[in-house]
């Protein structure tokens, strides 16, 4: 098998045809069932199309879990006004690394993810805002989308069906801010990655004032095989509220990292155990922290029985997110990640609200503080009630992420601060 | 950090149990030549290329470049929104967005100085600075970081010559930290040029750079 | 505003226990006021767009999983808000030592002080102590031209300035440079607000103080100042503002909102251009005689001179006014030329004039208009005639030389020689200031500045706004209007107005132009001739 991240266990939808170089091409997708989707979602018209997403059951995999099928019924029935369709590709939530997988690997199955969602919810124009950082991987999408025109599959009159549907890549230019759908949309408007205040949603007031809807890659993709073989289908897999399966990024201390594809509801050490093949040299676990930096951090008790689906996760005491699993072993040292997790919040602020732009920042130098011998038992409450101001007081969520991770760390590990206080007032008793 | 890795810096994710090329994991084989003019208009907007070679003083939006910003400006409802895509059409020719390059982005835009410049320093990726022909950047963040990115970046600045943030005497590196670059299950990410090196560790670091310095004549 | 003559659709809600009704659309925050309730706000200004950013206007309401926006989040029927419940509480805290972090407090050399909306809030809402142990984040200070200064270390990010550029100056000049904590506002590098038309309300709109004005830098403290609702003097606009003062002196000019003339805001050419009412060296006392005749009278004694002399007067009048001078002044000096035996044969006033006008892109109904005067529509209502050129000089060739009766009120004949009235058998000169040209006047009568009076101006609108006193005349400077009214009296045989709005009456009653209308009806904000509400 040329590619290295595989597990027998695996279930392949998503991530069938990774590694291998031939399923670029449109040629290559169409060899393995591709556009196929697209196909048949022109086939049963728009309507039928959004029941069948909605009847897959399948949530937003970029971190939120909304139903995706609902999400697309938001849009008005009316052509009245342009509806733009917004791919989110702009991955960069550490620990995240399954959309450019999917579009390095397989571009055709993001465009034909794009083509479906946009048909569905009645959009002539898709912008896939890609970050910045992924030259390579846009290099491949671009090709991919020059060849997809150049066969009829994207453009005017796709498959001969009547329908337009424009694909136009844009990329960012660093900044995580702009993977939160309203800050997205202001980078797409050539502004300041600025989130904003919802109401108005994104389905009344969109990118350029008109209804949009904003899907992550994954979704897309799943999307688009969902469209080929029916919602029905999809359900074959996972839980009754997490259907489908799921790309998993796993990172930090296993021995084989990477993305492995399983129905929602896997066992959470199953798949470090075995799946990634364990913790290097032996090491016990300390901590996972399951979807994304984002969430709170579970201590090796938590993981335990937890189950990789949204309320499983939810169960065990933090949040699927995009199923990014972070291990970290005995070794770890938590107090300086959780700091090098608020020093990422903190640059990637945009600054708008106070609570984060100046909560992110002051707790990250708390925290350097007692990564330096020079903390007190008193800053870890300020950091807990700091965290607590933080939380649900800001237009987006980039604050309330920092705060579950500071909160959950205080609590789950606090010897570990405190371990850290206490050497420093050793110091300065010396 | 386990005998199960194998690190083979210079591309993604060889860990010995798979026969691909380079050219095949990045893709390059498929992709070829990314036209200057931007190719077919939706994929107008799209960066191929962070050149080696940086002109600071390369004339904007004429001759491909010029086509390539027509091409872009086609994409979008309002002229603003082509602003991040001039900006990065600019940056790859020049390779920093100087104060005169938001003005004349500005101008071609018709938008204000100040909205530009304002936007221009809200992206981290934008180089306020003149930078090295080839900008090293190494992730630090969570995943990166708890398999050993402190000493990748530790190396990186001990072998060029360094400082974070600041150019080599000879203008061939800039080092700096960057934040999560996608590539967690491939520790440590270092993102450099339009490039990403993967499974870097510390040690690697002396060949990353030599390879470098044998591709100082290559475009990108 | 927008009443269509229907009645319009209100909902009702409950406000910390009180039962609240308010138009559809009301947002949360206006809703709150109208009972008296402030809730803290940075980021919301009436004029603007609001981002809902600064998150110190949340509140709870009752069913909403968080804490809600009070700007941006409309009044419903049913609703149940607690602004002051421990959860709104815990969170402006919250907020204020977010805000306090980084924040200098350098309150004693801060020009905002006393009225510093961040100051006002801690005190009243913020922690008795700051848990803060880090270092302060230090920007400095930063001239972004014009008369704006910015301190980034007291900038509380609420971008009010950015979007009054942005929204209702339509010049962006301003932005939010850099994210996060290392966000700053900022011009494009070295060019700044210099030469733009309305930057200055920035200054105003800073909650806290982060844009001062480099002229009032240092100058006064906020709890000194005294204000004084007032009409800006320096175009016919009329902008409502205040006259700030303190030991008898204007400090500043701040614009006093008023939605049917100038918003929230003033131009800086009106704005800058208040020195002239500080100015030293004034008349100080009435005189009577020409040349080396000339001695200083009290105002009994050059009035009973001067009825005399009016009584008396044959020959033609040629009345100069001016243009800066109110209503009731002007009016008085037409009765008093109407009551004179001869025949008014001139009856003019000078004015300077920009070559443009400068709207006010975003609140179009703002305009620096071309009359750099206040009063120019108020002076061709009630007769007298423009003369002279775009600099308000000349055109008087012919009353200098009138053999007659001439009476200049307000205008101080700058550009007139001592030839000026030579000819004339009686010369009386209404003025500030001494001036060449008043030699040859028999009477000089010190007159008070539109700041030292009571009064109103009709602005280029035909809107009739008054102005009320905000400085102590020099000692014997008495109003125009008591002046002229008095000598008009003694003519007529009647009783003196005793005040400005009696002055006003006889005026109303006098003219045509201002039928119906009343001092109590034209208030603080201004009524419209021949409006609906000027006669109701």
């Amino acid at each position: 098998m040329a590619y290295p991240y595989r597990h027998d266990k695996e279930t392949r939808v998503l991530s069938e045809c990774f590694g291998d170089p031939a399923a670029r091409t449109v040629a290559g997708w169409k060899a393995v069932g591709g556009y196929g989707g697209i196909a048949r979602a022109l086939e049963i018209g728009r309507e039928a199309t959004i029941e069948d997403v909605k009847a897959s059951g399948l949530r937003g995999r970029g971190g939120a879990g909304f139903p995706t099928g609902l999400k697309w019924s938001f849009m008005p029935k009316t052509a009245a006004r342009p509806h733009y369709l917004l791919c989110n590709a702009d991955e960069s939530e550490p620990g995240t690394f399954k959309d450019r997988e999917i579009i390095r690997w397989t571009p055709h199955q993001l465009i034909e993810g794009c083509l479906v969602g946009s048909y569905a919810i009645g959009a002539s124009h898709c912008y896939i805002y890609l970050r910045g950082e992924f030259f390579e991987t846009t290099n491949v999408l671009a090709r991919a989308l020059e060849e997809a025109y150049a066969e009829g599959l994207v453009g005017s009159d796709i498959l001969g069906s009547g329908v337009d549907i424009d694909i136009t890549l844009h990329v960012g230019a660093g900044a995580y801010i702009c993977g939160e759908e309203t800050g997205l949309m202001s980078s797409l408007e050539g502004r300041r990655g600025e989130p904003r205040i919802k109401p108005p949603f994104p389905a009344a007031v969109g990118a350029f004032g008109m209804p949009s809807t904003i899907n992550n890659v994954e979704t897309l993709a799943a999307a688009a095989h969902i469209a080929r073989h029916g919602g029905e289908w999809y359900r074959q897999w996972g839980t009754e509220r997490s259907p489908g399966t799921k790309l998993f990024c796993v990172s930090g201390h296993v021995n084989k990292p990477g993305n492995y594809e399983f129905p929602l509801g896997f066992p959470l050490m199953e798949l470090i155990e075995d799946v990634c093949g364990g913790i290097p040299a032996g090491n016990a676990l300390k901590a996972v922290i399951p979807g994304g930096s984002s969430v709170p951090i579970m201590d090796a008790a938590d993981c335990r029985g937890c189950t990789l689906c949204y309320e499983g996760v939810e169960a065990a005491g933090s949040m699927l997110g995009c199923a990014s699993v972070i291990v970290m072993d005995e070794t770890s040292d938590i107090v300086k990640q959780v700091r090098r997790m608020a020093h990422f919040y903190a640059h990637e602020s945009c600054g708008q609200c106070t609570p984060c732009r100046e909560g992110t920042t002051w707790a990250t130098r708390i925290l350097q503080r007692i990564e330096d011998g020079r903390g007190t038992e008193d800053d870890l409450d300020t950091l807990v009630q700091i965290s607590e101001q933080m939380t649900g007081t800001t237009i987006c969520v980039l604050s309330d992420s920092l705060a579950m991770p500071i909160i959950s760390s205080i609590e789950k590990f606090r010897e570990d601060y405190l371990a850290l206080i206490r050497r420093g007032e050793r110091v300065g008793a010396a | 950090m386990s005998e199960v890795r194998f690190r083979n810096p210079g591309w993604a994710g060889n860990t010995g149990e798979f026969d691909l090329n380079e050219a095949d994991v990045r893709g390059t084989g498929y992709v070829g030549e990314r036209a200057l003019d931007g190719g077919h208009p939706s994929v107008s907007p799209s960066l191929p290329y962070m050149f080696v070679k940086k002109d600071p003083d390369a004339p904007l939006f004429e001759g491909p470049y010029r086509e390539r910003f027509d091409k872009i400006r086609s994409r979008y409802p309002t002229a603003r929104a082509a602003l991040l895509p001039a900006l990065n059409l600019a940056q790859e020719l020049r390779g920093h967005i100087s104060p005169e390059t938001m003005d004349e982005v500005a101008g071609l835009l018709g938008l204000s100085d100040a909205y530009v410049r304002g936007v221009a320093t809200f992206y981290t990726m934008y180089n306020k600075r003149p930078v090295g022909r080839f900008l090293i950047q190494v992730c630090t963040n969570i995943s990166c970081n708890l398999c050993g990115a402190d000493e990748v970046l530790a190396a990186f600045l001990e072998h060029t010559g360094t400082e974070l943030g600041q150019t080599s005497s000879d203008g061939n590196f800039t080092v700096v930290e960057a934040e999560c670059l996608a590539a967690c299950g491939f520790p440590t990410c270092v993102q450099i040029n339009s490039r990403y090196f993967e499974d870097v560790s510390a040690d690697d670091v002396p060949a990353v750079l030599d390879r470098l310095k044998r591709e100082l004549n290559r475009s990108f | 505003m927008a009443d269509n003559g229907r009645k319009a659709e209100t909902v009702t809600l409950t406000i910390d226990g009180r039962e609240v009704t308010v138009p559809k659309g009301t947002s949360l925050l206006h809703a709150a006021e109208s009972v008296g309730t402030e809730v803290p706000h940075y980021c919301y200004h009436p004029g603007l767009t609001a981002p809902a950013q600064c998150r110190i206007c949340l509140v709870e309401v009752e069913g909403a999983p968080k804490l809600q926006p009070s700007c941006v989040t409309m009044a419903a029927d049913g609703q149940v808000v607690h602004t002051d419940s421990p959860a709104a509480k815990r969170m402006r805290q919250g907020v204020l030592e977010f805000y306090l972090v980084n924040h200098p407090l350098d309150c004693p050399i801060c020009d905002m002080s006393g009225e510093c909306k961040l100051q006002d809030y801690v005190f009243d809402e913020g922690r008795e102590r700051g848990r803060g142990r880090e270092p302060k984040r230090v920007f400095g200070r930063d001239d972004f031209g014009g008369d704006v200064l910015y301190y980034g270390d007291r900038c509380v990010m609420c971008t009010r300035c950015v979007r009054f550029m942005d929204e209702v100056a339509r010049d962006s000049r301003l932005t939010v440079v850099e994210r996060g904590s290392r966000a700053v506002i900022d011009t494009f590098f070295d060019r700044g607000l210099e030469g733009a038309s309305f930057a200055g309300n920035v200054v105003d709109i800073c909650p806290v103080g982060a844009l001062v004005s480099k002229d009032f830098l240092h100058k006064a403290r906020a709890w000194d100042l005294d204000h004084t609702p007032s009409i800006c003097p320096n175009c016919s606009h009329g902008c409502n503002i205040e006259l700030h003062t303190r030991d008898n002196l204007v400090q500043r000019l701040k614009p006093r909102e008023n939605q049917e003339v100038n918003g929230h805001w003033m131009c800086d050419y009106g704005r800058a251009n208040y020195e002239w009412l500080n100015r030293p060296g004034r008349l100080e006392a009435p005189a009577t005689g020409r040349g080396s005749d000339r001695r200083t009278a009290d105002w009994k004694e050059a009035l009973e001179l001067l009825f005399g002399r009016l009584a008396a007067a044959e020959g033609d009048v040629a009345l100069v006014g001016s243009a800066r001078c109110s209503n009731e002044a002007l009016a008085g000096l037409g009765a008093l030329g109407d009551e004179m035996r001869g025949r008014t044969a001139q009856r003019v006033f000078r004015a300077p004039r920009a070559a443009d006008e400068v709207p006010l892109p975003g609140f179009p109904l703002l305009v620096r208009r071309r009359d750099l005067v206040p009063n120019a529509h108020g002076a061709g209502l009630l007769g007298f005639q423009r003369c002279g050129d775009d600099g308000g000089e000349g055109g008087l060739d012919e009353v200098a030389a009138h053999g007659e009766v001439i009476i200049v009120l307000g205008d101080d004949l700058a550009d007139q020689d001592g030839d000026f009235g030579a000819n004339a058998s009686l010369f009386v000169y209404l003025g500030t200031f001494e001036s060449a040209a008043a030699g040859n006047a028999d009477f000089v009568l010190p007159i008070t500045t539109f700041a030292e009076e009571d009064g109103s101006f009709v602005n280029a609108q035909e809107r009739v706004q008054r102005f009320q006193q905000g400085l102590r005349p020099p000692e014997s400077a008495r109003p125009a209007w008591l002046v002229l009214g008095a000598l008009v009296a003694a003519l007529r045989g009647e009783k003196t107005p005793d005040s400005a709005p009696e002055a006003f009456a006889r005026l109303v009653a006098a003219h045509p132009a201002f039928e119906g209308l009343s001092w109590e009806a034209v208030g603080d904000a201004g009524v419209a001739l021949g409006a609906e509400a000027a006669h109701g």
